[in-house]
């Protein structure tokens, strides 16, 4: 018995020494609104052929990497909203056109903040509806945010 | 120090007078001669210790193992990791043949009829000098091939567990005539979706509403048979075996793939149905050991072909330019592998030499409108020898020394779709076509001494790995982690050196086992998420870094009284990469300190019977590498049960275990659920009925 007393006061020693005192980046990159130009926010609408002027306010607390944004149609009702609001969404339909929108953009070296302003077209000739706009942001260490709105476009 | 490994392997490859082994060894002095046996870390598990703590999957039984963790994969389903390695860092064997499936995948489990499994062994520790490429970790060795000695011998298991629903049978049958034999095992197994703790999942912010507390679409099914026949003279045996295993299981259905979504599969009208997405696997193995041995020479051969074929089906989505395919199919996998060893045996004086030649030839193929893993074929050959030295009673050395050769062709990929490029639009290429050569030289050197109470070894060796194709080739989006990855045809094998040193005392009441390790990886192929994106996704990029690790497995028992023993066991592991861009960071799902307390009451009453007791403490985990997060500690009270009822030409066997018997909520950092916040099973009871003959 003294020699299981003893390993398992050996076995808290070793749990002790397992705490860490890392000092890596341990913290991921963040995505917020700022002030009244923030777009698109959930349920906004925009016009085909018209144009999406993203504002969002990036931070970090060591260095930001890069983002992508990405657009595309809702119209199965698959959901994945980041925000809790809940819009008023039109029925199911199969896309003929869908606007489909994918870029990567690049965000100069050593920022800890970072405004991003894009203006993204919106094509004159694809299908309305209901749309998802994501935005993923990573930080210099690999970490990854998102954020996802519900918007529509509207003919 | 692994050649003892290797006599232990051709021993029972070959005749398989093999002993059988009483008890579990890992809890009481039985362990002893094993401890000698070999100057690594070896544990052998018996049949009746599969039985007795029956827990559902062969690997959740084998996590009593210090060391040994079974990593949830979902679907109820579990890999192997020794010592915080799995996939390919570690190998697993079938009498002696290593099982080539789709180790490389992080959602299926292994592809083996967990029934007709005899006996196992866990090495810890690197053992590449007889299993070549991948044992870096150490080898989970499967025997199937005991040798029936009554004329007419067989089993039936019928078994269950509570929280899955899942009902299965298995059979075995063995015929002995002489030096003739012949054995069949079949089983069949059916499950339904699993229970967690949890009302709700949250994944991205997104609440998934969870129906009675089911994971929806985890449901499954499994049927496996084998046959096998054999001769066993007194110098020559030769036997073949014919195995096949089928198994498919729905994935969860909310969050699998590139996204959350909602479908309109109706999935909560039943909890035994099996909806998309979901995967099946075709394992097909045939088995030819022959050997001869006379007093001072034994010859082994051992031929194999494997067949692993495997598709993953999801409902048609399209994703950034890739339109909606057409059916579900969205990988399929056509793996064969050709096996050939040759093992020699010679006994010298105080000298036991080995020497072998083990040849491996891999052909994949794919289909689907996911890509993932190029076509590709890998011819890969090796040649160890290994001498075992005994130069007194107490001491016994063992060295050894292995070169291994490989030659990969990858094929190359295009998309079926086109992307725009600038003003044009292309079929992206995903894969280049690339011809690779790896060569490697491993060693390892060992010794071990027996003192009165004592034994002590210490254990040195080089194992590596051959980057696999998808490490090497892989260059498009990962539907199922919501990642671009892209491999790197400029990688090198994986090196890993090890010190492992293990001290086991032992007296009438008491035993204790301290097994450290130092493992340094100059090399170590890392999947790392950069701050790039991809084609929308985030940039992961296969890159190799200095990796230390270090950790120890005790474990010591008691015994209380004639009837009650205790049971105190832990581990602890550290992983930090030394180089690169996660310099400081540890490595992927690091597994938290652990520690175990048991008692167990054991009796003879109308045949023999124990009940046990158990809980199971799991430290915090915060130390962590992107995308993961900080994983909470947390403990579980278990409870096993179980007698044998003896007859006079038969015995009937009962065995339950419950876990989690509290109910508890708690998340496995090591698990592949855990990234998208899916807690572990809630309680659960297995209960297996036998009779064997």
């Amino acid at each position: 018995m003294k020699k299981s007393i003893f390993s398992s006061l050996l076995l808290c020693a070793l749990c002790a020494c397992s705490s860490s005192d890392k000092t890596e980046d341990m913290a991921l990159p963040e995505i917020t609104a700022d002030g009244e130009q923030t777009c698109p926010v959930d349920c906004q609408q925009f016009k085909r052929g018209g144009v999406i002027a993203f504002h969002y306010q990036f931070s970090d607390n060591v260095e930001l990497g890069s983002y992508n944004i990405e657009v595309h149609n809702n119209f199965d009702h698959h959901t994945h909203s980041t925000s809790a609001a809940e819009c008023e969404i039109e029925g199911e339909k199969k896309p003929v056109n869908p606007w489909v929108f994918n870029s990567d953009f690049d965000i100069p070296e050593g920022q800890q903040t970072y405004t991003a302003t894009i203006n993204i077209d919106i094509p004159a000739d694809i299908d309305p509806g209901d749309y998802h706009f994501m935005v993923r942001l990573t930080d210099q260490a690999g970490w990854q945010q998102l954020k996802s709105m519900a918007v529509k476009v509207i003919e | 120090m692994t050649h003892f490994l290797a006599a232990a392997a051709l021993l029972c490859a070959m005749t398989d007078t093999v002993i059988d082994i009483e008890e579990v060894t890992i809890t009481d002095r039985a362990v002893r001669p094993v401890q000698t046996h070999t100057t690594l870390s070896s544990i052998q598990v018996s049949r009746d210790y599969l039985q007795q703590n029956f827990s559902g999957s062969l690997m959740h039984t084998l996590q009593g193992i210090p060391g040994v963790k079974a990593m949830s994969i979902g679907s109820g389903q579990s890999k192997p990791t020794i010592r915080g390695l799995g996939f390919n860092r570690m190998a697993v064997a079938e009498d002696g043949i290593k099982h080539e499936g789709q180790q490389w995948g992080d959602d299926h489990g292994l592809e083996i009829d967990q029934f007709a499994i005899d006996r196992v062994e866990v090495i810890k520790g690197p053992a590449a000098l007889l299993y070549g490429s991948d044992a870096i970790g150490g080898v989970i060795c499967l025997y199937t091939n005991h040798i029936p000695t009554d004329s007419l011998s067989g089993a039936v298991q019928l078994f269950g567990r509570s929280n899955n629903g899942q009902l299965g049978a298995s059979a075995k049958l063995g015929l002995r005539a002489g030096k003739l034999f012949c054995r069949a095992n079949v089983t069949i197994i059916n499950y339904g979706d699993y229970r967690v703790p949890t009302d709700s999942i949250q994944y991205y912010s997104y609440y998934i509403k969870l129906k009675d507390q089911r994971l929806r679409n985890t449901a499954g099914l499994e049927r496996d048979g084998s046959l096998m026949i054999g001769y066993a003279g007194y110098n020559f045996h030769t036997d073949l075996r014919v195995s096949d295993t089928y198994a498919k299981s729905g994935f969860f259905a909310n969050a699998h793939g590139l996204e959350v979504r909602l479908s309109d599969i109706d999935y909560d009208r039943s909890r035994r149905d099996i909806d998309l997405p979901y995967q099946w696997v075709n394992h097909l193995k045939v088995l030819s050991h022959s050997s001869w041995r006379s007093s001072v020479l034994s010859v082994d051969v051992s031929l194999a072909y494997q067949n692993n074929r495997r598709e993953e089906c999801s409902e048609p989505v399209s994703h950034g330019y890739m339109p909606k395919p057409d059916g579900p199919m969205e990988r399929h996998f056509d793996k064969s592998t050709y096996t050939a060893n040759i093992g020699l045996k010679m006994a010298l004086a105080e000298h036991n030499l080995n020497a072998g030649i083990n040849t491996e030839y891999q052909h994949n193929r794919r289909t689907g409108w996911g890509f993932i893993i190029p076509d590709f074929e890998t011819g890969s050959y090796g040649a160890y020898l290994l001498d075992k030295w005994q130069p007194t009673d107490k001491l016994k050395l063992n060295a050894g020394l292995r070169y291994d050769f490989a030659q990969t062709h990858i094929h190359s990929y295009n998309d079926w779709y086109k992307t725009p490029v600038g003003a044009d639009s292309v079929f992206k290429q995903r894969s280049a076509d690339i011809d690779l050569t790896f060569n490697n030289l491993t060693w390892s050197v060992g010794a071990s001494y027996e003192a009165a109470d004592w034994v002590l070894k210490a254990n040195v060796g080089k194992s590596f790995r051959i980057p696999i194709p998808k490490e090497l080739g892989a260059d498009g989006i990962n539907y199922h982690i919501f990642r671009y990855e892209r491999g790197n045809a400029e990688l090198n094998p994986e090196v890993s050196y090890q010190l492992d040193v293990s001290a086991y005392w032992a007296n009438k009441v008491a035993s204790i086992q301290i097994e450290p390790y130092v493992n340094y990886f100059p090399n170590y192929i890392y999947l790392n998420p950069t701050s790039l994106y991809e084609e929308g996704l985030q940039l992961y990029h296969y890159t190799q870094a200095e990796v230390l690790r270090y950790g120890v497995e005790c474990q010591s028992t008691c015994k209380i009284t004639r009837h009650i023993n205790a049971e105190l066991k832990g581990e602890y592991l550290y992983a930090e990469q030394l180089s690169g861009a996660k310099k400081g960071y540890t490595l992927p799902f690091s597994t938290p300190w652990s520690a175990d307390a048991g008692l167990k009451y054991s009796h003879k009453r109308h045949g023999e019977g124990s009940v046990g007791l158990n809980v199971h403490i799991v430290g915090k985990q915060d130390n962590i590498v992107p995308p993961e997060k900080p994983t909470d500690g947390y403990w579980t009270l278990n409870l096993s049960a179980s007698h044998r009822f003896r007859f006079a030409e038969s015995s009937i066997s009962l065995s339950l275990h419950a876990d989690n018997l509290l109910n508890k909520r708690y998340y496995d950092h090591t698990s592949y659920y855990r990234l998208i916040d899916v807690p572990e099973a809630g309680r659960n009871f297995s209960i297996m009925a036998g009779w064997e003959f």
